[in-house]
């Protein structure tokens, strides 16, 4: 149980920086994710928080205690890695035990601990297999076992479902978030896969080129996209960006902000039939239509060259090649300078 | 396993095709040894006019003649001194490397060189150096109140010949050291050391036990360099000697064969050496191709 406060904190490899700057409050018992495609420093943050990295400047605070200078072991942190890094000559007992062995944990306790872990995990029938016995979710359950005996005072996690397959992966990211709501451990989890952040975290970190886009709740970064980084990154399909210019080639004008010369709109806000608000109306071709079941997504190629994507309910009777008006009401539209890459219409806040 | 088969046509061919090397192998391995063992049964009189069949009574004079029993002892004492002190030296330099990010290659290239000096050239070398009228060592170490002289005093040539012999041994150990550790995944130190566990702990808890198929395999490597590709530096160093002090079997084998003329009894040495290379090589075969399993 613990805060976590990253003040100002830098990491340069040689003359390259890789983390320009964050500053991060975490509260006790929040989750928070760190997205953002690679190399855009989220893994070194965490890496640096778990004390894996040296730090170049700044401060890291783990329960309002300083622990730049302190040992990974000092930091009274555990973390999940990627490929679960369990000490492969060891059983799944002694991978549980390890670190509390280290920490001359008496016997009785670390059975204690070891048998709760095992029983909300559901690993009990596999405490004496070698790790290399187990299939890639139960290792993955060991690995967040390790992490849980140790009763620590923040979780790391280093994207720790990637190893996994599409449908096991649903599965953890479940069983990940009941775990955390239930030991109430704050924890920083890295991943690059959006709908993870988006449905585990109580508050997203948008990470891009090692600075920080936006930080906020998943459905205020989903809502209000602070820049046009977040509006792209998040989201699939990913917000439609149409320049100003090219609503008024279409002979569309409506109010925006001073400074706009880009509208993001979300392709479940583009319609096909006209809504009732004040609204624009585009006139293209579809180019593409692709049935995923539930909805369909239809490119269409605007007046401009641009190609929007449209997100329908169903399967729309609509050939390939055929004309429409796509629709997007203002109260839908997302304005952005493209100069500052920032919204026009509120202060945004990192 | 799938295999590449190819189908020769003509009956003869293969067998043409493997003469080469069953001529090389049958001439210079297998007729050499069935000799040996054929020798190892008979006695020669001095002028080699007579040979007499005595069955095994080379082998018990063998086991119960003294200075085969000390040579016995005394080659114990050399393999494993020399298998322990090139392994540890080499592991200890191995891990030294491999903390060491941006010089690691230079470091491992010195460090491979003395795999390519001959053993004979090994052995001149450690001699000049510990050479008690010419020697460097001997010297300097007069100067710290040591007395060495390894052409009287047997402890003093056989620590040589281990130091010697070690020495050119640490570059093999080592390179494969080296790369034992390196296919050690990072992750698993970095998931060690937030583990509670120091530097010293990680190594022997962690990256030592991982290690263990590279070491065993080294083990088995070392042992049987160390009795039987030492020859040139013995020869080279101390000849066996002072008073049998570091007369290692494969070296007795030469003593009392070619210099001896004890044609018999060397022959009786030689199969009871090939029966301990043939045990080392079932050792390796039956656990190393398993892998030590973790």
């Amino acid at each position: 149980m613990a805060t976590i406060n990253l003040v100002d904190l830098k990491k340069n490899y040689g003359p390259v920086p890789a983390v320009k700057g964050i500053n991060l409050s975490v509260a006790d018992g929040e989750l928070i994710v760190l997205v953002g495609p690679s190399g855009c420093g989220k893994s070194t943050l965490l890496r640096m928080v778990a004390g894996l990295e040296s730090v170049t400047s700044g401060r890291i605070e783990i329960g309002g205690r300083d622990v730049v200078r302190a040992e990974p072991a000092e930091r009274d942190i555990a973390m999940v890695f990627q490929n679960y890094a369990l000490y492969p000559h060891m059983s799944v007992r002694q991978n549980l035990e390890y670190g509390l062995k280290n920490r001359g944990t008496p016997r009785e306790e670390i059975d204690r601990r070891v048998r709760e872990a095992a029983d909300i995990l559901e690993i009990g029938p596999m405490l004496d297999r070698k790790p290399r016995q187990l299939s890639g979710g139960q290792r993955q359950r060991v690995a967040m076992g390790r992490a849980i005996v140790r009763e620590p005072a923040a979780f790391l996690f280093d994207e720790p479902l990637s190893n996994l397959d599409a449908k096991l992966r649903v599965q953890m990211r479940v069983e990940i978030r009941k775990l955390q709501r239930r030991l109430k451990t704050t924890s920083l989890y890295v991943t690059h896969d959006q709908l993870e952040a988006m449905t585990l975290a109580d508050r997203l970190v948008v990470m891009n080129g090692g600075l920080v886009e936006q930080i906020g709740t998943p459905v205020e970064v989903y809502d209000r996209p602070a820049t046009l980084f977040v509006a792209g990154f998040i989201g699939s399909p990913p917000m439609n960006l149409i320049s100003v210019e090219g609503l008024a080639s279409a002979g569309q004008s409506l109010p925006l902000p001073r400074g706009t010369d880009i509208v993001g709109i979300r392709p479940d806000e583009l319609t096909l039939d006209a809504p009732a608000g004040a609204h624009v109306a585009l006139p293209g071709t579809v180019e593409l239509l692709e049935p995923i079941g539930g909805e369909s997504h239809l490119h269409v190629m605007l007046g401009n060259g641009q190609t929007v994507i449209l997100s329908v309910p169903g399967r729309p009777d609509i050939a390939e090649g055929a004309a429409v008006t796509v629709h997007a009401e203002h109260a839908q539209m997302h304005p952005f300078s493209k100069e500052t890459g920032r919204r026009t219409d509120a202060v945004a806040n990192p | 396993m799938q295999t590449k088969r190819t189908i020769f046509p003509n009956k003869l061919l293969p067998y043409l095709l493997l003469t080469p090397q069953l001529a090389v192998t049958l001439i210079f391995f297998i007729w050499p040894a069935a000799q040996a063992v054929k020798s190892s049964f008979e006695r020669e009189d001095p002028f080699g006019f007579r040979t007499t069949f005595i069955w095994f009574e080379n082998y018990t004079r063998l086991f119960s003649e003294a200075t085969y029993l000390n040579s016995v002892g005394k080659t114990a004492l050399f393999a494993i001194s020399v298998t322990l002190l090139s392994m540890s030296l080499s592991l200890l330099l191995a891990v030294a490397v491999n903390r060491v990010l941006r010089t690691n290659r230079l470091y491992t290239t010195l460090l491979v060189w003395p795999y390519a000096v001959a053993p004979v050239v090994v052995g001149i070398l450690w001699w000049f150096m510990f050479n008690p009228s010419i020697g460097i060592a001997p010297y300097l170490m007069r100067g710290l109140g040591i007395d060495w002289n390894h052409r009287i005093d047997g402890t003093d040539a056989m620590l040589l010949v281990i130091m010697a012999a070690s020495w050119k041994q640490i570059s093999y150990n080592f390179l494969f050291f080296v790369a034992g550790l390196q296919s050690v995944p990072q992750s698993l130190t970095e998931a060690a050391a937030i583990d509670g566990a120091g530097p010293f702990k990680r190594f022997w808890t962690i990256v030592f036990p991982l290690l263990s198929p590279t070491t065993f395999f080294l083990l088995i490597v070392n042992i049987n360099y160390a009795m039987f590709d030492t020859f040139g530096i013995i020869d080279a160093t101390t000849s066996g000697g002072p008073a049998q002090a570091t007369n290692i079997l494969v070296y007795k084998v030469y003593a009392d064969g070619f210099l001896g003329l004890n044609i018999g009894s060397s022959a009786a040495q030689s199969v009871v050496l090939m029966l301990i290379v043939i045990a080392l090589t079932a050792v390796q075969f039956r656990f190393v191709e398993r892998r030590v399993q973790y």
